[in-house]
């Protein structure tokens, strides 16, 4: 009985840590645009997410090595570096658009501008990494992140014509006033937006702060095979409202409230209130994973001591590291720059960045040395090459296409 | 190159793969480096080495800002490398392990820095709250193994 609690509750924690400020904003930009004709990158994106984060907790449960020790190793130093400046660099603009996120939502709820909420986001962050268990912060930003259902519910609500979304979802590259350059761009965007590096360095590093052993890799495996595809279809459920509300009327989304105004349109106040708390939990918890993130690829490239299983004095310059990137998150945003903007830039630039993450996981997973009995099959290994060739293609696209398009104007 | 491995004859160890670039831990478990570069027995210089010299042996770890140089070439100045000696080395694994404890170490002065004038000064720094014990010993136990 324990154990069935444990999974519904590993899954339940996936499905509503899925979504980040990156998932909502451009799933929203693309479904009002594009209706559905770009879900199949999202499934696409979803299945890699599953393939390469269940690959990375099983190299952390086996060789007790978490991913950007794995990529120094494996890369060298040169590469290495490479890897993190991008990798870090690209991990703070996501960190400060989920701040931009929360502080958007609570905007929202209370008519204060979000300026204004952005030093509190930031503080309680951090007053989270500082004292919160890691269990309960990931299970409370998870369950509380299901709020985020709302958008399937508003989404039944409203009622759409079905077979006008089903044909969206067969309809190929682009349509009347898009371009198909426009198309592709987005179809990067919401791959690069589903994959984010971020999410293989945190699951990596939690599985060694939760101390994961082999007797918990089946556990885990289900966490991610079941609760990242229904992740996904909540990212489908936010475009499905947007190509059902705001396409017909050639709304552009460029701000939160649009992204919900679907919803509130279906269910009135009640689920509007509903999914602003899904909002607020969803970008709290990516900004929770996010700076931790920044903290774990930097100590675990440089060899110091890191995990909120530490006391912090134990692990001080991975505890200062987090708080100046808080600082530094909060001094971006204080220049006023639009925190969507930035969500939008930081998905696009998570695609180039994602060859030099993935590649040592697999070389890694393949490392009988490291990995003894539980090295990758080959049905797997298969499958993970014909994603890094995708991967490859994406992260090589990504800054001409954003180029040629304009940032998808 | 061989360890001291009690059950296995010599092994033999690829200085790149093996050791450069892996994390080392402490006798608890605790990371305290990368090693950076390796400090080999004197060889002179620029001098024709005669044939039945005995080959060099790694004297020591060297850890510090030795990754500018390995990247772009030159070498840092030796007083800013910090040597973990050979013979403290327990294990060599998929992590190198030590059978000293960290603060006998130099190796982490920035850390006890940070720790003493920054994080272990703010309240609650230096809190292991008792369910995070078991996390911790855990955690360290595993430390690589």
């Amino acid at each position: 009985m324990k154990r069935v609690f444990g999974l519904a509750l590993g899954i339940l924690t996936a499905i509503g840590g899925f979504v980040d400020i990156g998932d909502l904003v451009t799933n929203a930009v693309v479904g009002s645009r594009f209706g559905l004709s770009l879900a199949w990158t999202v499934a696409v994106g979803v299945l890699g997410i599953c393939i390469f984060a269940q690959m990375s907790g099983r190299v952390a449960a086996v060789s007790g090595r978490a991913t950007f020790e794995l990529i120094r190793e494996r890369l060298g130093p040169r590469l290495a570096v490479m890897n993190l400046g991008a990798s870090f660099l690209i991990n703070l603009m996501t960190l400060t658009a989920e701040i931009g996120g929360v502080a958007l939502a609570l905007q929202l709820v209370s008519s204060v501008n979000y300026l204004l909420w952005v030093p509190f986001a930031a503080i309680a962050i951090w007053l989270v990494i500082w004292r919160v268990k890691f269990k309960i912060m990931e299970n409370v930003a998870g369950l509380v992140g299901l709020c985020l259902i709302g958008f399937a519910v508003g989404l039944f609500l409203l009622g759409p014509d079905w077979g006008e979304l089903g044909r969206q979802l067969l309809q190929k590259a682009s349509t009347g006033t898009e371009k198909t350059s426009t198309y592709w761009f987005y179809a990067v965007a919401l791959f690069g937006a589903a994959m984010t590096p971020y999410e293989v360095f945190f699951f990596s590093s939690g599985a060694v702060e939760e101390g994961w052993t082999t007797k918990d890799l089946a556990e885990s495996r289900a966490n991610v095979l079941v609760g990242f595809p229904l992740g996904g279809l909540l990212s489908l459920a936010i475009a499905g409202c947007a190509a059902v509300v705001l396409l017909p009327e050639l709304i552009g989304v460029t701000a939160l409230s649009q992204v919900m105004l679907p919803v509130a349109m279906a269910g009135g106040k009640v689920l509007l209130a509903f999914i602003i708390l899904g909002v607020v939990a969803a970008t709290a918890g990516a900004a929770l994973e996010t700076t931790l993130s920044a903290g774990y690829t930097i100590a675990q490239f440089l060899g110091w001591p890191w995990g909120k299983f530490r006391p912090p004095a134990q692990a001080a310059r991975f505890h200062l590291l987090m708080i100046i990137c808080l600082l530094v998150g909060i001094g971006t945003l204080m220049t006023g720059v639009d925190p969507i903007q930035v969500t939008e830039f930081s998905v696009v630039f998570s695609a180039v960045a994602l060859p030099l993450t993935y590649l040592p996981i697999l070389i890694v997973a393949n490392d009988p040395q490291y990995m003894g009995e539980h090295v990758n099959g080959q049905v797997l290994n298969s499958v993970a090459l014909v994603y890094l060739v995708i991967i490859l293609a994406a992260a090589l696209a990504a800054i001409p296409l954003m180029i040629i398009t304009g940032n998808g104007q | 190159m061989s360890t001291a491995d009690d059950n296995q004859g010599p092994r033999y160890l690829d200085a790149h793969l093996h050791l450069l670039d892996r994390q080392v831990l402490d006798v608890h478990g605790v990371p305290v480096a990368v090693v950076d570069d390796l400090e080999l027995s004197e060889i002179s210089a620029g001098q024709e080495i005669p044939p039945d010299t005995p080959p060099p042996v790694i004297t020591a770890l060297l850890s510090g800002p030795a990754l500018a140089t390995r990247i772009f070439g030159g070498r840092p100045p030796e007083s800013r490398m910090m040597r973990t000696p050979w013979v403290a080395i327990r294990e060599i694994g998929v992590v190198i392990k030590l059978s000293v404890g960290r603060d006998t170490q130099d190796l982490s002065w920035t850390e006890r820095w940070v720790r003493d004038h920054v994080i272990g000064r703010i309240p609650g720094g230096r809190h292991t709250p008792k369910d995070e014990e078991s996390q911790q010993a855990k955690g360290n136990q595993r430390g690589g193994s």
